[in-house]
C-alpha cells in the first residue's frame, strides 16, 4: 500500500495545527504502508513564499516530494478578496480567485497528483481550505480522503467548499462537532467517515519543579499554550483574568506558553514564557491548576488532549462548540460563554483540589479511549481498507 | 487527608458539586443560572450587586478596626503595642496630615481618569454601535435598490403586455366593423 499525504506545508520547524497533524499521522502510519508526502516549498504561512529547495527530501524517514509555489500570496488583495467575498454577493468564479490567491498555489504539485495517480493507492488531503486539496481532490476524486480540519470560520460556508465536500471517497474528521457541521452544509451523508483527530506524544515523565525553578514560578497557576492571537480569543483571556484578579481575592498567575502576536498586558500575574521546549511545555502543563482555552475556532484542540493526557482540567470557550462538546463528553473541564460565566467556572474550580482532579482523571480516561496512537492508527488503517466500498 | 472529611458532595459558591457522579453538564447549568440570576448589569461584567459604600476587598487595615479581636500571639503583640504608642496618636496624626491629603488629592484624580475612560469606554460602545446601523443600513438599501430593479422590470413587462393587448383590441374593433359592414350589406 503507498498512501500520499498532501499537505500545505512541512517541515520539522513548522508547528501549525494541520501541518503538525498530517506530520504525526504520516509518521504513525509509515510502519503500514509506504509513505510519501506531497507539498509545496512554502515555510511561511502568510506569503507563502519558496523557502525549502524543490524536489526529494527525507523528513524522520519520510520521503517528502515538495513543489514550487508558482507566486506568492499579496496579503492586500487577498484581504480584499475576501471581504468580497464574505460581505458581497458574488459569483463562483470570484471564489475560486479568492482560493487562488489564498494559495499555496502550486500548479506543479496538482500536475504531479494527476500524473502519477496510478502510483498511490490513496491521497489523504489536509486543510479544506487551501488550493492544494480543492484542485487535488477534484484530481483524484476517486482516491482521495480528506482530513478537512475546519473550524466555523465564515469561508466554510463557500459555495466551492460544498461541492469540494461532496468529491472525496472518504472523510477523516477531527470531532463530532466538526462532521455535523460539514453534513449540514454539504449533505455529503453518502461520503464515508470517521470521527478520528491525532494522538499526542506525551513525556513518561514531567517535573514541575523543574519548571517553577527555571521559571521561577512560585504560586498556583492557570497556563495557556499556544499562538498567543486575537484570532484564539487571547484577547478575551486577558479581559476575564485581569478583572478576575480584582475582583477575587486569588494570588492564582497566568502562564502563557507561545508566541504572540497580540500586546500582552503588563501585569505582574500575567508571565509570558514565550516559546518553550516540548519537555518544558509538560512540565509548565504538569505543574498547572488547569490549562485555560479561549479560542473561538478549534476543529481539535491538540494542546487540550495533551493536558488531558496530564490529568489535568481544561477551562475552554464554549463559544468553540468543538471545545464544549469535547469538555461534555469527557466530563473533563468547565466551559464559558462570558466573563459571569468564567469567573464562576474558575473560582469553582479554585476552591475544589478534588473536582480539579476528578475532572483531570476524567479526561485522561477520555484521551486514553479515544486519542492513543493505536487507536488513532486503527481508524486510519479502516478508512484506508474501505477502498473501493464508498466509491 | 482534607479530601477524606469531605462528604461525597459539596457546594461552592452555590453550585452542588456530586463527586461521586461528576457531570460537567450539570455543573455548568447550575453556574448558567446562577449567572442569569445576577442582575443583567453586574454579569455582563461578572461583577457581584453591591451596596452603595461596600467595598469589593477587604480594608488593607481591617485588623486595626475597633471591634475586630485581634487573633494568635503576633495579633497580641500588635495591639500591646499599638496601646503603647497610643499617647503618640495625635502627634503622628498630625505628622501624616500632609500625606494624607497629598492622598486624598491623588484619588480625586484617579476617580476623575477612571470617569474619563469611562466616558471613553462609552462611545466606544456608540460607535460601535454605530456601525453596526451602518452595516445594516448599507444591506438594507442594497436590498431596497434590488427590490427596485425587480420591480422596475416587472414594470416594464407590464407595459409591453398592455401594448399588446390594446393592438388586439384594436385588431378586433377594426374585425368587428367590417363583420357588421358585411352582415347589413
Amino acid at each position: 500500500m503507498k498512501i500520499a499525504f498532501v499537505v500545505q506545508r512541512y517541515g520539522l520547524e513548522i508547528n501549525g495545527g494541520a501541518e503538525l497533524h498530517c506530520r504525526w499521522v504520516a509518521e504513525h502510519m509509515r510502519q503500514y504502508a509506504e509513505v510519501e508526502v506531497l507539498t509545496t516549498r512554502a515555510h511561511d504561512y502568510i506569503t507563502w513564499s519558496n523557502h525549502y529547495p524543490e524536489g526529494r527530501d527525507v523528513v524522520n524517514g519520510i520521503t517528502v516530494r515538495r513543489f514550487s509555489v508558482s507566486r506568492p500570496r499579496r496579503p492586500e488583495r487577498f484581504g480584499r478578496l475576501q471581504n468580497h467575498i464574505l460581505h458581497h454577493e458574488h459569483t463562483e468564479s470570484e471564489e475560486l480567485a479568492w482560493l487562488e490567491e489564498e494559495g499555496p498555489t502550486s500548479p506543479a504539485l496538482i500536475r504531479f497528483i494527476q500524473k502519477h495517480e496510478g502510483d498511490y493507492d490513496d491521497f489523504i488531503f489536509f486543510s479544506y481550505r487551501y488550493y492544494h486539496s480543492y484542485w487535488g481532490i477534484s484530481a483524484v476524486p476517486q482516491k482521495s480522503i480528506l482530513v478537512p480540519t475546519a473550524e466555523h470560520d465564515p469561508v466554510v460556508h463557500l459555495k466551492i467548499f460544498k461541492s469540494l465536500f461532496r468529491k472525496p471517497r472518504a472523510f477523516i474528521y477531527n470531532s463530532e462537532e466538526e462532521r455535523t457541521m460539514i453534513q449540514a452544509l454539504s449533505r455529503n451523508e453518502f461520503v464515508p467517515g470517521l470521527v478520528v483527530g491525532v494522538g499526542t506524544e506525551v513525556p513518561s515523565a514531567a517535573s514541575p519543579e523543574r519548571f517553577r525553578q527555571a521559571h521561577d514560578v512560585r504560586r498556583p497557576y492557570l497556563i495557556y499554550i499556544g499562538r498567543i492571537d486575537e484570532n484564539k480569543g487571547c484577547h478575551k483571556l486577558f479581559e476575564y483574568f485581569l478583572q478576575f484578579k480584582k475582583e477575587a481575592a486569588s494570588d492564582i498567575e497566568l502562564v502563557l506558553i507561545g508566541d504572540t502576536v497580540l500586546k500582552i498586558p503588563a501585569h505582574p500575574d500575567i508571565r509570558h514564557l514565550g516559546f518553550l521546549p516540548e519537555q518544558d511545555k509538560f512540565d509548565a502543563l504538569c505543574g498547572a491548576e488547569l490549562l485555560v482555552m479561549p479560542s473561538f475556532y478549534e476543529s481539535l484542540s491538540m494542546v487540550t488532549l495533551e493536558a488531558w493526557a496530564m490529568g489535568k482540567p481544561v477551562l475552554a470557550n464554549a463559544r468553540c462548540d468543538v471545545l464544549e462538546g469535547q469538555c461534555r463528553r469527557s466530563n473533563g473541564g468547565l466551559y464559558y460563554e462570558n466573563y459571569g460565566e468564567f469567573r464562576q467556572a474558575l473560582r469553582i474550580l479554585l476552591a475544589s483540589p478534588r473536582l480539579r482532579r476528578i475532572l483531570g482523571d476524567n479526561g485522561r480516561k477520555y484521551y486514553y479511549a479515544n486519542y492513543t496512537w493505536d487507536i488513532i492508527e486503527h481508524k486510519y488503517l479502516k478508512i484506508l481498507g474501505q477502498r473501493g466500498a464508498g466509491a | 487527608m482534607e479530601d477524606q472529611k469531605r462528604p461525597d458532595s459539596e457546594t461552592i459558591d452555590s453550585v452542588d458539586i456530586d463527586y461521586e457522579n461528576i457531570d460537567v453538564a450539570r455543573i455548568m447549568t447550575q453556574i448558567q443560572k446562577i449567572v442569569a440570576g445576577q442582575p443583567k448589569r453586574a454579569a455582563e461584567r461578572g461583577l457581584q450587586p453591591q451596596e452603595p459604600g461596600q467595598s469589593h476587598e477587604l480594608h488593607p487595615y481591617a485588623e486595626l478596626v475597633p471591634g475586630a479581636a485581634p487573633a494568635g500571639f503576633k495579633q497580641k503583640i500588635k495591639a500591646k503595642a499599638l496601646k503603647m504608642m497610643a499617647p503618640f496618636f495625635p502627634v503622628i496624626r498630625l505628622l501624616a496630615l500632609p500625606l494624607h491629603e497629598e492622598l486624598k488629592a491623588v484619588i480625586q484624580e484617579l476617580h476623575k481618569t477612571n470617569q474619563r475612560i469611562d466616558a471613553i469606554d462609552q462611545k466606544l460602545a456608540e460607535r460601535d454601535k454605530g456601525q453596526e446601523y451602518i452595516k445594516l443600513l448599507h444591506t438594507l438599501s442594497h436590498n431596497l435598490v434590488m427590490e427596485l430593479t425587480k420591480l422596475r422590470i416587472e414594470e416594464d413587462a407590464l407595459k409591453s403586455k398592455v401594448r399588446v393587448l390594446e393592438k388586439d383590441l384594436e385588431f378586433l374593433t377594426k374585425r368587428e366593423r367590417a363583420l357588421e359592414k358585411q352582415i347589413v350589406k
